[in-house]
């Protein structure tokens, strides 16, 4: 298949605003996913930028703390709930989901345009509150001070209610897309990681979501009809809602993780054409996290005045989070010893997510140490912390994903010098925005502060100072991706010789995947098993005289 | 006697319980490094080794279940080791001795209110004794709060509705220039609207208060006295009116309360306050005595002037010298013609 050469793709089979609106192919329901989650990250990035040259300086540099509350809160709510929970699985995994599984579509192709319409309908409510009110809880929403704030707060987590119903129809609709579609061939222990971790993620994304929806509309109920829950005032308890907060959103910290961390493996294998070391270890350590980042919740709040003995329990508990974890990261290392390693973009971003996961894991260390934890809990060091994993590790994923399949779903290749520029300004922008918090936390600056000690300052300007150069990295790389829209040579089949089989159809892919059905006779990672064909990249000289269609 | 140093990475050792957290986060720190650069030393050299070349195959995946498994299970000793210490120097934290002082403290937006044993209140400062055990037993009177001192590596939440209480052993002096910062560390939000970002106790990154460690002998006679006149005002010809002036600031009546007689801040401006007559909404009225000040600061909900209805001034418990210093700022403010700062 991988030579073969046809006009017709799912971009051009049918033409039309309409045709996309009401697509059921689940290819450009993947893209409208991209394209609004990139929005949203745009928007949650501006927010980030305003945070820091707010801090670059002591006292107001720009807006007064009532403002400086909403726009973090924003920050925070954007990109957790409008941009990375939605990233790489609605995204990247509604278009390569199917592909991979030699399917035509997943289990449910309306529900899957439904979750679409949900997630837009969720993000409007979203922007609403924003527009019409003042939203300044942080995205965490703890009562009570949610609950005496102003009503836009409803608005905001009827948003972030709907959203939630977006995220449990995407995950159902994976979770039996790979148990039924899954092409003849294709046993489970064949399954591309990519899958495994999507896969772990949607049932994650079943269970626990419906806790978030419950959380929120008792806090609307409390909010509208005066219920006393967990406003003490009414006679509720607000530790309660922390309870019910991180048992959803700590689960989902791994909705996040996951599928970054999937798109790492097949990077990782695809650029150093080997299978990934230990693959049963590595996918059974996301069905692992899946499980153990439901009980975990409790490391949220070792200070909150939870008792001494759950305390204990889930610190514990979350020590065992590093098993797997570590199990990932030593597996990926391992897997390039004897490899062929090619240092293109995508695969930079994956060596890069090793890097900053394993900060963000073994910072991981010091505050699941409850004494340790004590000092540094709700300082700048664990918001280092989650950025190190959530930029570090799904951003970082998810900007590999999208260089890695971007020849595939848009059928054009970029610029790969620009490509590098971009991730050499990302990658340093970031650590000299996020690794200056670390110390600043460990000194004892207090997170979401408007303002802060005379102390803080240079470790402050510092870190705006990196988040500008971030800032820059992304414009450059939008700019790359414009390029290659408007005028980027055409994309081969598989230009990174892969031989996953996403890559053994056309680029971009026919409107139903694959031209033939295939079967799938080899694993995804069998370098040796491949043939030339199969591995042809559409550049060097071929042995076999299909490739007269490349270039 | 020599101050202690903080580190790059920690503030300076106060407590007891200081140096246990500071071993067991460089023994995770350096446990951290050598993960750290074993992880990504080995990636970047395999990346240098094993650089795709012209005509070089990549050998196939093997397996070696042995070093899988190693690997797995291995570090759950490391694990338990940190889990243990960790939750000892927890315990170690949570467990007050049965001898140690009880401080109340008290947290709302966004003021700190300690109230010691004999019923001496200090607000957003707080003196404790040196090398004694000191119990804080913590609520809130509206949202989440979190007392936080960095110096003791001490944290906990202070929440509505019920008590929270840890305790701390100080291991040396303040000195008064340089006391310690209590922050507060759960996010408790800012006033609407209102621009007095810049003044402390305005909002949740402002709601500090300062620590000084004294000797026992300061700290007894700080509770037969109350708290002292600052020593800034001892010289001033008008000492009371001065310690009122900046019990306005540390006590954080500015955030709602103006002095310039123009502006409209959330509460009454003290401008031409005191001596004016008050008219309540409930249709009485009352001169802006001695009596009406006091009774607006303990119990400022027991009579609301008319326009001020949906203003929720929370009591505060001042000693009587600083309610008279207060009333003597007052009447300061009415007194001259000249502008106030």
């Amino acid at each position: 298949m991988a030579g073969e050469h046809t006009d017709l793709n799912y971009l051009n089979h049918e033409r039309g605003i309409k045709s996309w609106l009401l697509t059921l192919d689940h290819k450009r329901i993947g893209i409208m996913y991209l394209v609004s989650v990139m929005i949203a990250f745009a928007l949650g990035g501006v927010m980030a930028l305003l945070v820091r040259t707010e801090l670059a300086f002591k006292g107001e540099t720009m807006m007064e703390a009532d403002t400086y509350n909403q726009v973090f809160t924003l920050h925070g709510a954007i990109m957790v709930f409008l941009f990375i929970i939605p990233s790489v699985p609605a995204a990247l995994g509604n278009f390569f989901l199917p592909i991979m599984l030699g399917a035509k579509d997943v289990a449910f192709p309306k529900l899957n345009l439904a979750s679409y319409y949900i997630y837009v309908l969720g993000t409007i409510f979203t922007i609403v509150a924003i527009l019409v009110g003042h939203v300044d809880t942080g995205w965490t929403f703890y009562t009570p001070y949610s609950a005496r704030a102003d009503s836009s707060v409803v608005w905001m987590t009827m948003g972030v209610f709907i959203l939630g119903f977006s995220s449990i129809l995407t995950g159902v609709n994976f979770v039996a897309t790979v148990h039924k579609m899954r092409a003849p061939g294709l046993v489970w222990t064949r399954l591309p990681l990519f899958i495994w971790g999507i896969y772990a993620t949607a049932v994650i994304q079943v269970l626990a979501t419906p806790v978030l929806a419950i959380t929120l509309f008792l806090l609307a109920m409390e909010k509208v009809l005066t219920i006393g829950i967990f406003d003490p005032q009414l006679g509720g308890d607000p530790v309660l809602f922390q309870h019910f907060f991180w048992f959803y959103s700590h689960p989902a910290v791994y909705i996040m993780i996951l599928p970054g961390m999937a798109v790492v493996n097949e990077l990782i294998a695809t650029f150093s054409q080997r299978k990934i070391f230990g693959y049963m270890f590595v996918a059974m350590s996301s069905v692992a996290l899946a499980l153990l980042g439901f009980l975990v919740w409790g490391h949220h709040m070792f200070t909150s005045g939870m008792s001494e003995y759950a305390t204990m329990v889930f610190s514990a508990l979350t020590f065992l989070v590093a098993i797997p974890s570590g199990v990932k990261v030593f597996n990926w290392v391992a897997t390039l010893y004897q490899g062929s390693i090619s240092l293109a973009s995508p695969m930079l971003y994956a060596l890069g997510f090793i890097a900053l996961f394993t900060i963000g894991g073994l910072t991981g260390l010091f505050l699941g140490t409850l004494s340790v934890d004590i000092h540094l809990h709700d300082t700048y060091f664990v918001v280092a912390h989650f950025h190190y994993v959530m930029v570090g590790g799904t951003v970082f994923g998810f900007l590999g994903g999208i260089h890695y399949w971007w020849p595939k779903m848009t059928g054009r290749m970029y610029n790969e010098t620009t490509a590098r520029w971009a991730f050499a300004l990302v990658f340093t922008g970031f650590n000299v925005t996020f690794f200056s918090q670390f110390v600043m936390g460990s000194q004892g600056m207090p997170r979401r502060y408007y303002d802060y000690l005379d102390q803080f300052q240079p470790l402050h300007m510092t870190s705006s100072g990196g988040a500008y150069i971030l800032g820059v990295g992304f414009l450059v790389m939008t700019v790359m991706f414009i390029q290659s829209l408007r005028s980027g040579a055409q994309a081969p089949a598989n230009p990174w010789a892969s031989a996953g089989y996403e890559w053994q159809t056309t680029s971009p892919p026919h409107p139903h995947n694959f031209a033939v059905d295939p079967e799938m006779t080899r694993g995804p990672y069998d370098y040796h098993l491949c043939t030339d064909e199969e591995l042809f990249d559409g550049l060097r000289a071929p042995e076999e005289p299909a490739a007269e269609h490349a270039a | 006697m020599t101050k202690p140093e903080g580190t790059l990475q920690l503030p300076p050792q106060m407590s007891t319980l200081a140096p246990q957290v500071d071993f067991l986060y460089y023994v995770i720190f350096w446990v951290s490094v050598v993960f750290f650069v074993a992880i990504v030393g080995v990636m970047v050299w395999y990346t240098i080794r094993y650089r795709r070349r012209s005509g070089v195959k990549p050998q196939p995946t093997g397996h070696n279940t042995p070093l899988e498994i190693a690997w797995t299970f291995l570090p759950l000793l490391l694990l338990g080791y940190l889990f243990h210490e960790g939750f000892k120097g927890y315990v170690f934290g949570a467990v007050a001795p049965d001898e140690a002082i009880e401080i109340r403290v008290r947290g709302m937006q966004w003021n700190w209110e300690f109230e010691h044993p004999p019923g001496i209140i200090e607000l957003n400062t707080l003196q404790v004794p040196v090398h004694e055990p000191i119990k804080l037993v913590m609520s809130s009177s509206d949202v989440l709060h979190s007392f936080f001192v960095p110096s003791l590596r001490i944290k906990r939440d202070v929440v509505p509705g019920m008590y929270t209480s840890m305790w701390f052993e100080a291991t040396s002096l303040t000195s008064k220039e340089k006391p310690l910062t209590i922050f507060c560390t759960e996010y408790c939000g800012a006033p609407l609207g209102i621009d007095n970002s810049a003044l402390p106790n305005t909002n949740h990154s402002t709601m500090l208060a300062s620590l000084n460690v004294v000797t026992r002998k300061a700290y007894m006679k700080f509770l037969e006295e109350g708290p002292p006149m600052p020593a800034e005002c001892d010289g001033n010809p008008n000492p009371a009116a001065c310690w009122g002036e900046k019990l306005r600031v540390s006590a954080g009546c500015q955030s709602c309360h103006a002095v310039d007689g123009v502006t409209n801040a959330p509460g009454p401006n003290w401008k031409g306050l005191f001596g004016a007559t008050r008219k309540f909404v409930d249709g009485k009225s009352q001169t802006a005595d001695e009596n009406y000040i006091a009774t607006s600061i303990r119990e400022p909900q027991s009579q609301i002037v008319s326009g001020y209805a949906n203003v929720n001034m929370p009591p505060y418990r001042l000693s009587d010298k600083q309610i008279d210093a207060i009333i003597a700022y007052m009447r300061s403010l009415n007194g001259t013609s000249a502008p106030d700062k």
